[in-house]
């Protein structure tokens, strides 16, 4: 049976760090275009955010982006590992730890209860930092976890800045729900296509987000 | 309820099948030395559509277990039992 990281159940040092990080993390704060006007509407209950996995920093780029939700960001397990501090910052951050070499049931649940309390979670599915231009094949775990929790998945595509003087862009997609398009119980094909679809869709927010530079448009600020 | 192996391993098949039609074929060799990977061709995100389907089919609850600790058909029909008993 695999070990289990409890997680806790207050959000007093997240919120702690939340707040008197702000003001500070205001300076850096993204720049936001959407796809559409839907996606503007702001997200509620249990949301299953996506994203491209640029660089070390996307996780609190997300937080940035969506500031008036509190995050619940999928990790790997060996994050969790190390010292006691780092179990101890990761626990109290709400990272939900996951074992990509044997998924556990015991994630599974996690998952879908933090969704299923209509909390947000966000997760990379591309499965490690890609800092490449061209966004690579997405895990299909995702599709499984939507259905299991009826939440609906965003995808959100994150330009990370060239240098200093550039900011940061993030492009938020419409909210896609499986199970109206695919119904409750796919098969492994269509899951894999559902997969291939929200890769898709993340490629045409990085599309929004060059016409966005390229036409100097002014991307919409939340 | 108590179910037989043999009727397990029946509902393992239709589970199965319905994962993947591709493996409706080779679905009805399955015995219980069967490796579910190597065998089925299934992946991880398979092997957790199964695991998710069986707690619906058999209404049974896993525990917090790693879903490629089940490499044959007989691992999975053992767990299964030993949660219906």
């Amino acid at each position: 049976m695999s070990e289990e990281i409890k997680p806790v159940k207050n959000y007093i040092f997240y919120d702690f760090v939340r707040i008197t990080a702000s003001p500070g993390l205001l300076v850096v704060r993204p720049k936001l275009v959407y796809e559409s006007e839907k996606a503007k509407e702001k997200l509620r209950g249990g949301v299953l955010l996506i994203s491209n996995h640029a660089g070390f920093f996307d996780p609190v780029h997300l937080m940035l982006s969506i500031r008036y939700r509190r995050h619940h960001f999928v990790c790997i397990k060996d994050f969790f590992e190390g010292s006691k501090l780092k179990r101890w910052l990761f626990r109290q951050f709400h990272c939900i730890p996951i074992d990509r070499d044997n998924f556990s049931m015991g994630s599974l649940r996690r998952i879908t209860d933090e969704l299923k309390a209509g909390h947000l979670v966000c997760m990379f599915p591309e499965g490690h930092v890609n800092g490449g231009e061209n966004i690579a094949p997405f895990k299909s775990g995702m599709i499984l976890l939507s259905l299991q929790s009826s939440c609906p998945i965003v995808p959100v595509y994150i330009r990370p800045p060239k240098n200093i003087l550039h900011r940061l862009i993030v492009a938020v997609g419409e909210p896609v729900d499986i199970k109206a398009l695919y119904g409750a119980r796919p098969s492994l094909a269509q899951i894999d296509e559902a997969a291939e679809m929200l890769r898709e869709k993340e490629e045409k927010l990085q599309q929004i987000v060059t016409f966005a530079i390229k036409t100097k448009q002014s991307p919409e600020v939340l | 309820m108590l179910m037989t192996r043999t009727e397990i391993i029946e509902k393992l098949k239709d589970i199965i099948i319905s994962a993947d039609s591709r493996t409706a074929e080779r679905a009805d060799s399955v015995t219980e030395d069967t490796n579910i990977m190597q065998d089925l061709g299934f992946t991880s995100i398979g092997m957790l559509y199964i695991a998710i389907a069986i707690e619906e089919v058999f209404s049974i609850r896993f525990d917090n277990v790693g879903i490629s600790d089940f490499v044959t058909v007989r691992n999975i029909v053992d767990y299964i039992e030993g949660k219906l008993q």
